[in-house]
């Protein structure tokens, strides 16, 4: 049946959006704290592009407004209550580009899109030279993709469909090659497998692969699979999907597995239970890219889809930082057509324009965090990268 | 760990990497051990008027049980009477100057010059005078890494200069001494040497063949005769990742490759030009120079396209000096140094040519 699923729900009392998902972001609040929310109605947009909206993901109160330096947005924190309500979007009639845009910006599902270069929403101006569907998580550990978009078919065909008409640009679908997503060929969507180990579900190896970018200030936009059901959900149901599927994993975790939870979820609820006692540390994301969380407020990402809780470890005495030595393993672990070493090294130097032609246009934070895990040289890759991408962008 | 290759370098580090490089030249270290005392038996033979003056031939005799018809105990006692005495100068000294550099950066002191030493005696021939493990040892630790800042900075094998410089320096050094054997100073070298004078007749008349040299029982630089134990320690570092494969199948390839096509069209099969693949292979220290110098990680190209091509132009040199410049007849040394310095370069191409094939490839943007 679709529209449902048979993963153990999981509700919060406590949501959350974060500010860091959304890189670049400045926030403007459409509510205070203390007013009543619906489900999906917009409480916070970009001030400098106010068409870009952020919905609540469920009904209820806000309960605080988290500012951290220069006032900076952290986190919004809402109560949820049972009244359940829910802002109803209509689908767009038309099929043009414009009417699609419009709908995707007034339902706040535009916030779901990202750019390469740089990782950042979109502008509903601009065009991308292609639009990607990530329909595949290499992630170990990660939510089976296939069960997930299978039991919502109907809802990923329909947003595959819009998706297609945002833009003149060509759609592509990334996927395994054991699971080809269902989706109407009409919309003239592509589809294309990748396989070969954690780097085949990273976006940055799909755009190596289907359009690079770097050299002529073209933008490619992606979207993820979970996200493509809740565009789906809007446009067949009229109201968001209040689930996202996210994979329990780790060492102190009781029982691993795939809970359904709500979005943005407060994690000190969905994990009560669920771990050992004694010292944790919480990370947002699995094997290879993953972040330590804050503890306070700690809510699901935005694109969060694995939950890792470890114990904590003392940390191994920091060996200091060396040179990089070169080897096998590191071509591995980045994405195919990229050189790692070269990459790797213009990376340490900060050599900006170097990277950008080695292909750093096409990459964020995740797609070299298995770098960081391997190299000898303890330095981390995703910082050192952003560094440059704050340099390119200033000048893009 | 799910997604790190095999022996990754994951949660290990530098240290990792440098134990399991230390490992690999395990199987050689013990083959040079036993072969050095072999070769000092077989060479007191040969030089029936010898009297080991120096320490380390006293010191064999000293602890030999049974001089006239020595078995494996003298061997080895004979091999580790000469080599753990180089050993042991070449850590000292090595050990001196990483101290002093590492106090002079303020930074503690990196246990690499340990492979470095261990290289650098294997590649020695048995004898080598004190004076240019010293001389060399200097060199390779301050000139091969500690001028470029230390481990993963420089971009040559520091064992590999501190030979290169100690076999430039000492062209003539040949002492009348039995681990000198078949040697015309460091850049002759051994059994190769005795190949290019005539061929498989004069290797036969000293007992040599196929399988000795296999297994390593052959006059040569410590480390390098056993291809055998050569191949154990390969092995390990391949399946540890440690050292590129595509570099060493290059190598290897291109050996086969330029090698064959000097027995084809070369001349007769008498002139030891022609010399067949398979004594490419057991003769000299080509074995030893692919697997351990020049897959150093660091000093070799890092880019695949790059390690295919080092490999084939470190074969295609190789069997070119051999050929052409018999006053060379090793020649491994000095193609490895040159084809190292040349690996920036062919990354640099590597890279300018992926530069343009993606720039022509890539997408423009339609505002």
């Amino acid at each position: 049946m679709s529209g449902s699923i048979d993963f153990e729900t999981r509700n919060t009392a406590q949501l959350g959006l974060l500010g860091r998902d959304y890189r670049g972001v400045h926030f403007e609040l459409l509510c205070e704290p203390g007013d009543q929310v619906r489900a999906g109605a917009a409480v916070m947009r970009d001030a400098r592009r106010p068409d870009i909206l952020f919905p609540a993901p469920a009904a209820g109160r806000i309960a605080r407004v988290v500012r951290g330096n220069r006032r900076k947005l952290v986190a919004l924190q809402i109560e949820v209550d049972a009244s359940g309500d829910c802002a109803e979007y209509a689908a767009p009639t038309g099929q043009d580009q414009a009417a699609q845009r419009a709908f995707m910006l007034a339902s706040g599902s535009w916030s779901s899109l990202r750019t390469r270069p740089f990782g950042n929403i979109p502008d509903p101006a601009t065009q991308p030279a292609a639009v990607l569907v990530t329909a595949i998580d290499s992630e170990p550990m990660a939510p089976p993709v296939a069960t997930i978009i299978d039991a919502f078919a109907a809802e990923f065909s329909a947003a595959v469909t819009m998706l297609a008409r945002i833009s003149s640009a060509a759609l592509f679908i990334c996927h395994a090659p054991a699971y080809r997503p269902p989706f109407d060929e009409a919309s003239g969507a592509r589809c294309k497998a990748f396989a070969g180990g954690h780097t085949a579900g990273l976006p940055g190896r799909h755009i190596q692969a289907l359009c690079p970018i770097g050299f002529a200030g073209a933008e490619v936009w992606h979207i993820g699979y979970q996200e493509t059901v809740a565009l789906g959900h809007l446009l067949l149901h009229g109201r968001p999907w209040a689930q996202r599927i996210v994979a329990l994993s780790g060492d102190a975790v009781l029982r691993p597995r795939c809970l359904a939870v709500t979005p943005g979820a407060a994690l000190d609820e969905l994990l009560d239970g669920e771990v050992e006692d004694g010292p944790l540390q919480i990370l947002a994301g699995g094997e290879v890219f993953r972040q330590p969380l804050a503890t306070e407020p700690s809510f699901l990402g935005a694109s969060q889809r694995l939950l890792k809780v470890i114990r904590a470890v003392a940390e191994p005495a920091a060996d200091d930082m060396g040179a990089l030595i070169p080897g096998d393993w590191l071509e591995t672990n980045a994405p195919p057509g990229i050189f790692a070493v070269p990459l790797m090294r213009a990376l340490q130097l900060g050599d900006a324009e170097r990277a950008r032609e080695l292909g750093a246009l096409e990459l964020v934070e995740e797609d070299v965090a298995a770098l960081s895990r391997v190299c000898v040289s303890n330095s981390n890759y995703g910082l050192l990268l952003r560094q440059v991408l704050d340099q390119l962008e200033a000048t893009y | 760990m799910v997604f790190g290759p095999r022996g990754s370098a994951v949660g290990g580090g530098r240290r990792r990497i440098l134990r399991i490089q230390l490992l690999a030249l395990l199987p050689v270290t013990l083959a040079a051990l036993v072969n050095c005392g072999y070769q000092y038996y077989q060479g007191m033979a040969f030089l029936p008027g010898f009297k080991g003056s120096d320490l380390r031939s006293r010191l064999a005799d000293f602890l030999s049980a049974n001089p006239q018809t020595p078995g494996l105990y003298d061997y080895l006692v004979a091999g580790v009477s000469h080599v753990l005495p180089m050993l042991l100068l070449a850590l000292l000294v090595g050990g001196f100057w990483e101290r002093i550099i590492a106090e002079r950066r303020g930074r503690p002191m990196e246990p690499g010059f340990m492979l470095v030493a261990l290289l650098f005696v294997l590649l020695l021939p048995g004898a080598a005078a004190f004076s240019h493990i010293v001389f060399g040892m200097s060199c390779a630790i301050i000139l091969g890494k500690g001028i470029f800042g230390g481990e993963g900075k420089s971009f040559v094998n520091p064992a590999l200069l501190g030979i290169a410089i100690v076999q430039v320096s000492y062209p003539a050094a040949s002492a009348l001494h039995p681990l000198w054997n078949g040697m015309a100073g460091y850049a002759g070298s051994d059994a190769i040497a005795l190949y290019h004078r005539g061929g498989e007749e004069a290797l036969g008349q000293v007992g040599i063949d196929a399988w000795s040299a296999f297994i390593g029982a052959i006059p040569g630089t410590l480390g390098t005769t056993s291809l055998f134990a050569i191949a154990l320690g390969a092995g390990l570092l391949l399946v540890t990742r440690v050292i590129s494969w595509r570099l060493l199948a290059a190598q290897f390839i291109g050996l086969l490759l330029f090698a064959g096509l000097v027995v084809a069209f070369g001349e007769p099969s008498a002139d030891p030009r022609a010399m067949p693949v398979h004594w490419h292979l057991l003769l000299g220290s080509f074995a030893f120079g692919a697997v351990f110098i020049a897959c150093d990680p660091v000093a070799s190209a890092c880019t695949n396209p790059g390690r295919w091509i080092q490999g084939f132009l470190i074969a295609g040199l190789l069997v070119l000096i051999r050929v052409v410049n018999s006053t060379h007849p090793d020649a491994v040394i000095p193609v490895l140094l040159l084809v190292s310095l040349l690996a920036p370069l062919i990354d640099h191409a590597v890279i300018a040519w992926n530069i343009r094939q993606r720039a022509r490839r890539h997408v423009h943007g339609h505002v």
